[in-house]
């Protein structure tokens, strides 16, 4: 842009050596992919290839985690002259949230994700024995090209410019013209933009990197198993992929569930789940690595279903780089809430997707026939055909999301075709899935139930057998529909199929957990799968719980209820600052707010009643708060509070704000839209309103709040007005509205008295009926000597003595200054006056006094060393007509509300106790298959 | 038949029956002059800034209005059934669902899309140097 201009204070070697480690880690990677795949395709037993394939992962991984470690440096010391810490830090950003900010943006998300392949890569390198090189090409041709979505080239083709990858070591200044720019020494005005402050919480710093290590670990088992088929090695991988899905599937889901929590806890949607696009795609992953999980199960112990797991694996593993490509591409742009920022590197995530699709399917085809198999089907009586049978629900389950998930894709397909294309969207999401997933719950909870009971290889069963299975199925069924019963006292589950649903769940709660007690050879596979099973259930009973039985303690009063459709209640009341509300059994008191850096907390208070035995309940507060954006200007965030208990949380956020507190813009344009009317009064004097009135009791010359503090020259004056109310006997408010000069500006400061919507301020003019500013003032020359006498204004100042105490706000003494302080005593309440009189470096200057009750204005202006003669200067202010110009606004809106929304949600603990005694069962079957690879 | 096949027509029935019954969840994006009163659908715009945003949380704190532009250009009054979202000024469009009634668009679902909502299109100067 402007070549010729030297610039000052930017730190160029860590961008230069950060690029080159871009370019290393991608070169590295694609040749260790190469190298790898030459010693699969050698077969000899010369190893130099594999010997090159590590030399190049480990290349690649060195420069890609000393890029990481750059890029955290230049963030560390805001080094704004690179366009990736200027989009992603700021000064006053706590060094905590680095990490959130690092992987903020696209680029760093990249990062920690080929970060986790390098980690695993290591692993492997270490510890896959024979199946290195065949994993190690899938490890290392991925890695090339996510390594290829930061190398930031510009092809031309035609009119076209493809984008490959975006640089994040570029300089802010090759990334954006702005004439700031041609300043040399631009650094010193930069300011980062900051991390959002809807991320500046734990959550952002736990949440992806889990999330990541999750999508890292599913291209593991891919790994294996495109690996072992290109190796034609078609048996030996199943055990090592079950182990790594096992664990994948564990993080996975723990990093998506983390989500769901972080949804919850922090963010206002109200929720834990939304089927929100972006965390479908993140779950089907997930779903389809799972039916991997289980078809490898039995592929390990059957030699059945091999090709099977083999899709499986590579599915779940396309799907993660599928859900990539629709949240980073912007496709999902009218549908999602995660707001994503294009890129420009559509194209580059398409051809990836459409590479890691291909490749497997080759793969596939090409040796699908030499896998082993058994050409004898599996009987309905073996477990293996209902794991298959299970599997092939996940399956089904997670192409029904993914399609309704894509519906943006299709519209923007046929966009291509047909300009006029009308896109179609799903009015409402949330029903939608729910309709068809809960047959998927269902159906997944019986599978899981009786499947847990039958054996491997099962060709048939006895009568006898049969009919004791039976029995204790019954029996298993029998106790759920008894729990079912008993959860209905507690929750609802309005119509049958969810009665259905959570009658299915508790099968297999019990199922799976009698086959726990029954089983005396119960190992740690036996203990993981009953936890996983028997989690799922809970899980899904806590969703219904919580989810279909969630009540909202703010929608309009009970007595609204059947007169208007429920969509059209209202969610949120209403709150003034201390004046309890009640609604659906609770009082709800907004106490007061506090601010703390960021942060205002509003304060309110829970108090339930029982109406019926007339019984209180103990109360609780809830601080719901809103974050401010860095220059306090705006509302930036809205985060809840939530009351846990073990059968139910309360939750709580607020809504809305008067539209003054939300915004500056707003508060000034609200201003302006006031009709002030200027009343002119003397002490004593009321002004009249609609619904109320106010006298003017007093006039301070000493204001004080929390917005004014007088410092140095500063002068303030203040208007105390009581009002009253027409309505309200009782009430009486005293308002105190300040006019201050600081720093010779006036600053109104107006007082809004909510309850009248009366907002009042003092007309500037007001000022000067009180004060005459230095420069108009007259004053009048006085020489006394110390006990001496004078009369000035019908008022007699005697010079009485001098003081030490040089506290005075205008006057900071330095070591070499003479300095003396004059007190100069007359009638008043205020003390003396003291004026000062310094000699600083030979030349003399005065700092003045001033009573500003009276108006009266001293300073010592020459002390004659020869007669000890004072010489004082002594003015006052012209206050001929010192009437107060109130300004007085009706119609003001109030200021002390807050809109509060409170639900509760039944039986949450139950859906996060689940989940995580599922995860806790993957995480069992992990170690128990870990310990046993090892002996 | 083997038990594959049978699994195979299952899921197909299934499939078919799962893409009839989901279609009907599906609305079209139509623009304002399409809206046939009474009926949902779905209308992609952005927000008319030169017009008021009425949010009254005194007084009706569950609803507020907008003025709305479609992707024609046509311009309706739009009243949402929710507390304002913050930052709703800097909204760059907006997506809603909802009923045509009259000359106004009574929005059921709203969803806001922000993609330089925190970042900024001006470099930022520090206040004092």
């Amino acid at each position: 842009m402007t070549p010729d201009i030297q610039y000052i204070g930017e730190t160029l070697w860590p961008g230069k050596l950060a690029h080159l480690c871009v370019i290393l880690s991608f070169v590295a990677a694609l040749f260790s992919a190469f190298a790898y795949r030459k010693q699969v395709k050698t077969k000899i037993e010369d190893y130099s290839w594999r010997r090159l394939g590590r030399a190049g992962y480990i290349i690649h991984g060195i420069a890609t985690i000393t890029l990481i470690g750059l890029l955290f440096y230049m963030m560390g010391s805001l080094m704004y002259e690179y366009a990736y810490v200027y989009n992603h830090v700021n000064d006053e950003l706590p060094k905590q949230y680095i990490l959130s900010a690092f992987w903020e943006g696209q680029e760093g998300s990249f990062l920690l994700w080929m970060f986790w392949h390098i980690i695993l890569g290591f692993i492997l390198i270490k510890t896959a024995g024979k199946f290195e090189s065949a994993t190690m090409i899938f490890m290392a041709l991925i890695q090339t090209v996510l390594a290829s979505m930061l190398l930031g080239l510009h092809i031309e083709v035609g009119d076209f410019i493809y984008k490959i990858g975006s640089n994040p070591t570029l300089l802010l200044r090759d990334t954006f013209a702005a004439p700031i720019f041609q300043t040399a020494d631009y650094l010193k005005l930069l300011e980062g933009t900051g991390l959002n402050p809807l991320l500046q919480n734990y959550w952002m710093t736990i949440h992806p990197p889990t999330l990541f290590l999750g999508f890292a670990s599913v291209t593991v088992p891919f790994a294996f198993a495109a690996g072992a088929y290109y190796s034609k090695e078609y048996v030996d991988w199943l055990k090592p992929a079950l182990k790594w899905s096992l664990f994948s599937a564990g993080i996975l889901g723990l990093g998506i569930l983390m989500g769901g929590a972080w949804a919850y806890e922090a963010l206002t949607f109200g929720g834990y789940w939304a089927w929100d696009p972006v965390e479908n795609m993140s779950l089907v992953p997930w779903i389809i690595l799972v039916a991997g999980v289980h078809t490898n199960l039995v592929a390990r112990n059957m030699r059945r279903a091999i090709n099977s797991t083999f899709i499986y694996y590579a599915l779940a593993f396309v799907l993660v780089l599928y859900s990539t490509y629709l949240t980073r591409s912007g496709i999902l742009g009218d549908t999602s809430v995660h707001s994503f920022t294009e890129m420009g590197l559509e194209p580059q995530l398409i051809a990836m997707v459409a590479l890691f699709l291909l490749i497997p399917l080759v793969i596939l085809i090409k040796n699908y026939k030499h896998v082993p198999s058994i050409k004898k089907e599996e009987s309905i009586y073996s477990r293996e055909f209902w794991m298959f049978v299970g599997a092939l629900i996940l399956l089904f389950s997670g192409v029904i999301i993914t399609g309704s998930t894509s519906l943006p894709v299709f519209n923007s397909i046929m966009a291509q075709f047909d300009p006029t294309f009308e896109g179609s969207v799903i009015e409402d999401p949330i029903p939608h899935y729910n309709k068809f997933q809960i047959w998927v719950a269902i159906l997944i909870s019986i599978m899981t139930a009786k499947t847990i009971h039958l054996f491997y290889k099962k060709e048939k069963m006895t009568s006898k057998q049969t009919r004791n299975f039976a029995i204790k199925q019954l029996i298993y069924f029998g106790i759920a529909a008894a729990l079912t019963y008993l959860t209905s006292l507690w929750i609802d589950y309005y119509e049958w199929r969810y009665t259905l649903l959570t009658l299915c769940c508790y099968y297999t709660i019990v199922a799976n957990f009698a086959l726990l007690f029954s089983n005396l050879k119960a190992n740690g596979k036996t203990l993981a799968a009953v936890l996983g099973h028997a989690g799922f259930g809970l899980m899904i009973i806590g969703t219904v719980a919580s989810g279909l039985n969630e009540e909202t303690i703010t929608s309009s009063p009970f007595v609204m209820r059947g007169l208007i459709p429920q969509s059209e209640l209202g969610e949120s009341v209403r709150l003034i600052k201390e004046s309890p509300f009640y609604v659906n059994d609770y009082w709800l008191t907004y106490e007061g707010d506090s601010t703390n850096g960021y942060t205002r907390n509003f304060k309110v208070k829970f108090q339930k009643k029982d109406t019926v035995n007339d019984k209180s309940y103990k109360p609780f507060y809830l601080e719901p708060n809103i974050l401010y954006n860095l220059e306090l200007t705006k509302v930036a965030a809205f985060n809840p509070d939530t009351k846990h208990y073990i059968d139910k949380d309360i939750f709580t956020s607020v809504r809305g704000l008067p539209g003054a507190q939300l915004d500056v813009e707003n508060a000034k344009a609200l201003e302006d839209s006031l009709d002030y009317v200027i009343k002119v009064l003397n002490v004593g004097d009321t002004i009249k309103t609609r619904s109320g009135y106010g006298v003017l009791k007093s006039v301070s010359f000493n204001p004080e709040s929390k917005d004014f503090l007088a410092g140095g020259n500063d002068l303030g004056l203040s208007a105390i007005v009581e009002f009253k109310s027409f309505r309200d006997k009782e009430y009486t408010e005293r308002a105190e509205t300040i006019l201050g000069l600081k720093d010779n500006l006036l600053f109104q400061y107006p007082y809004l008295v909510n309850d009248l919507n009366t907002k009042i301020k003092l007309d500037e003019s007001t000022f000067d009926n009180f004060f005459t500013q230095e420069n108009e003032l007259k004053y009048t020359e006085v020489k006394i000597k110390t006990g001496q006498a004078f009369d000035f204004g019908g008022k007699t100042f005697r010079l009485t003595g001098f003081s030490d105490n040089f506290d005075n706000k205008n006057y900071k003494a330095e070591p070499e200054d003479i300095a003396i302080k004059a007190q100069l005593s007359y009638d008043t309440t205020e003390g003396p006056l003291e004026p000062i009189f310094v000699i600083r470096g030979k030349r003399p200057f005065n700092i003045k006094d001033y009573d500003v009750k009276e108006g009266i204005h001293v300073r010592l202006s020459y002390i004659n060393p020869e007669n000890d003669e004072f010489t004082f200067l002594i003015a006052k202010d012209d206050r001929i007509d010192p009437t107060v110009n109130l300004m007085v606004a009706e119609g003001a809106p109030r200021d002390d509300i807050i809109v509060l929304q409170a639900k509760i949600f039944p039986g949450i603990n139950l859906f996060w106790s689940g989940s995580l005694m599922m995860l806790l069962g993957f995480f069992i079957a992990f170690l128990s298959n870990r310990n046993k690879v090892n002996a | 038949m083997n038990k594959k096949t049978i699994l195979a027509i299952i899921a197909l029935i299934a499939g078919i029956a799962i893409i009839v019954i989901g279609s009907k969840d599906v609305s079209t994006y139509k623009n304002f002059s399409d809206c046939v009163e009474g009926q949902s659908v779905t209308v992609s715009g952005f927000l008319d800034l030169n017009k008021d945003i009425n949010y009254d949380p005194e007084n009706s704190p569950n609803v507020f209005d907008f003025y709305m532009n479609d992707k024609n250009g046509t311009t309706k009054k739009v009243i949402v059934k929710q507390p304002k979202p913050q930052d709703f000024e800097r909204t760059e469009s907006i997506v809603v669902t909802g009923k045509m009634e009259g000359d106004v668009f009574l929005a059921s679902e709203m969803l806001l899309k922000c993609p330089s909502k925190y970042k900024e299109d001006e470099i930022r100067i520090r206040a004092e140097i």
